[in-house]
């Protein structure tokens, strides 16, 4: 469904001062600067597909989206979606995706969001009986009934989100990219959110996922790609990002004794609560699971514990920092 | 054809909406609108009413060159010129990528987004002008009529030909909104006759920079006075639109978003 092949984007920017005097300076002169956001990366996207495609701020993943939806044209490279190249076949490709920006707003903000949804439908030619079918279905999904006939500035950020939704997949498309699409949403709002995503992703529409929420990549994404200083560091299934983290576990205890910076070997202070409560990270091929347990309880005495796998944090931020071994 | 035509109507009607959404606002903006175009009017009337004049120019004959530059504005302002505004907030904070995104091409998504229905006030200004300036001279001829609607086209190609340019330049000085001063002092000679001018400002006038096509050679046309230099002012529209059409297109080119 999407080849990328050596993509790469490099623009120019103003090099600004921050000092009276260079910002008197770049009144007459400003320095440039070549900024190489992406550089020659590859990968391809299966139809039905749920990637999230990841990585730091300033990483290149919103450039790399911008090229995969047509609006940026790249430096070098080719990108074939859908069988066609995004920025020389827009009009017709984007006919075919759909996009949700979580802080980018489709809505208008004074009027209700079924008005909005007319105009894109007169936008994309969407013929009047598969508009009310599709709209009777996405609202229906979503139980946004009645919340669309009140001005968009009304609603909360929830439902505004929701709305967000059908107005990106009311011409049916085959390709849809979310960046951040629970941003600021509450536990039940996400939830559902995600539920309609899976949900689409399950009636064969192909999701790009951006975002910083490692929840939504969780419990959505089957695969990741990590890009890092525009180029990508990762590209595999969700579980082998996971196994990256090697034999580890993450244990959150209560002692009876205070506990000390390091407690044993192979048992790293992840975060201290209390003097007698903290979260810690154990690395299960130097100190099994049991000896943990037992010298713990004899040395500070065990009042309570849970044991979780680690999150897929710790991973994102090795990745991030590029100390993660690459396999 | 029709697609194009039900996304105008869908898109202005969504803003007639969102217009309605504070009417005392929309009210007062037509208001404003209305007395804002009619001021250079006025000092033209008491120019007159003081005993001088435009040479060669009596008093209706200039007010008709000013009421066709508001007849010429109402209707380009609400169509085209609310691109300029639009661009400039769209590539500020980066959303102009939300029309990139849409099957339709960038300049004409650009122009529906820009659809300003308050600008239609300024209609009213200069049909109100242009009716009381054709009161106090002879009935044009239906020749005067025929040429006149032919270089009113010409005179909208030309104002949406400076909207081009001005929304073009929006996509390298982002954040420029002293682009409409631009605007405003290059057109302003556009409102005078035009032979009170110097003939080399008034071929520049015509021919480079046709701010003498918006208003005072389609006047001209109803006044019987055109000529056969009226075919290379109408060329030179036609030229200027194209021109803006290419500049407006590589300008996009160079669009870079925001940071996302």
């Amino acid at each position: 469904m999407i080849e990328v092949s050596n993509l790469s984007k490099t623009y120019m920017t103003h090099e600004r001062g921050h000092s009276l005097r260079e910002i008197t300076a770049n009144l007459i002169r400003r320095p440039m600067k070549e900024v190489q956001a992406v550089k020659e990366i590859s990968f391809s996207v299966g139809q039905g597909e749920m990637v999230a495609f990841l990585g730091p701020n300033g990483a290149g993943k919103s450039t790399t989206l911008k090229m995969l939806t047509g609006v940026l044209h790249p430096t070098s490279g080719e990108v074939k979606a859908l069988g066609l190249t995004p920025w020389k076949q827009r009009s017709e490709y984007v006919k075919r995706i759909g996009a949700v920006f979580g802080q980018k707003s489709q809505l208008l903000w004074d009027i209700p969001p079924v008005d909005a949804f007319y105009m894109n439908k007169a936008i994309y030619g969407v013929p009047d009986r598969d508009y009310i079918r599709t709209l009777d279905r996405l609202t229906t999904l979503l139980e946004v009934g009645d919340v669309m006939r009140k001005p968009t500035r009304q609603l909360s950020l929830g439902e505004r989100m929701k709305c967000e939704f059908i107005m990106a997949m009311l011409h049916g498309p085959e390709l849809v990219f979310l960046d951040e699409p629970t941003i600021g949403l509450d536990v039940i709002a996400k939830e559902n959110v995600r539920d309609f995503i899976r949900d689409m992703n399950r009636q064969g529409v192909t999701f790009i996922l951006t975002t910083h929420d490692l929840d939504d990549v969780e419990m959505l994404a089957e695969r990741v790609i990590v890009i890092n200083q525009g180029e990508i560091v990762f590209d595999d299934g969700l579980n082998v990002l996971r196994g990256r983290l090697g034999e580890k576990k993450a244990v959150r205890v209560t002692t009876d004794i205070p506990l000390p910076d390091m407690p044993m070997p192979g048992v790293a202070m992840i975060k201290r609560i209390h003097e007698s409560e903290a979260e810690l990270e154990i690395d299960l091929e130097i100190t099994p699971l049991k000896g943990f347990i037992r010298y713990f309880n004899e040395t500070y005495g065990i009042r309570d514990m849970s044991i979780e796998p680690l999150p897929i944090e710790v991973v994102m931020k090795e990745l991030y920092i590029g100390s993660a071994k690459l396999p | 054809m029709k697609g194009v035509w039900a996304c105008i109507a869908s898109v202005l009607r969504t803003k007639v909406a969102e217009q309605m959404a504070y009417r005392s606002h929309f009210f007062l903006s037509v208001i404003l609108l209305i007395a804002g175009d009619l001021l250079v009017p006025m000092i033209t009337l008491l120019v007159y009413r003081s005993g001088a004049s435009f040479p060669g120019w009596s008093m209706h004959e200039a007010l008709l060159i000013q009421g066709v530059f508001g007849l010429a504005k109402g209707i380009a302002f609400p169509l085209f010129f609310g691109m300029v505004s639009s661009t400039l907030s769209l590539v500020r904070e980066g959303t102009f990528d939300l029309l990139l995104l849409k099957p339709r091409p960038a300049l004409f998504m650009t122009m529906l987004n820009g659809l300003d229905p308050e600008d239609f006030g300024r209609l009213l200004s200069g049909g109100v002008l242009f009716g009381y300036a054709l009161s106090g001279l002879p009935t044009p001829t239906f020749n005067g009529w025929i040429h006149f609607a032919a270089l009113f086209a010409a005179s909208l190609a030309v104002l949406c030909a400076f909207s081009l340019f001005l929304s073009g330049l929006l996509f390298r000085w982002v954040g420029s909104s002293r682009v409409y001063d631009i605007f405003d002092s290059i057109t302003s000679f556009g409102m005078y006759p035009g032979t009170i001018y110097a003939k080399s400002f008034q071929q520049l006038l015509t021919y480079v920079i046709p701010v003498g096509i918006i208003a005072f050679v389609p006047a001209s046309a109803l006044l019987g006075r055109t000529g056969w230099g009226t075919l290379g002012a109408a060329a030179a529209a036609a030229l200027f639109i194209a021109a803006g059409i290419a500049y407006w297109h590589r300008m996009l080119r160079g669009y870079t978003s925001a940071g996302g």
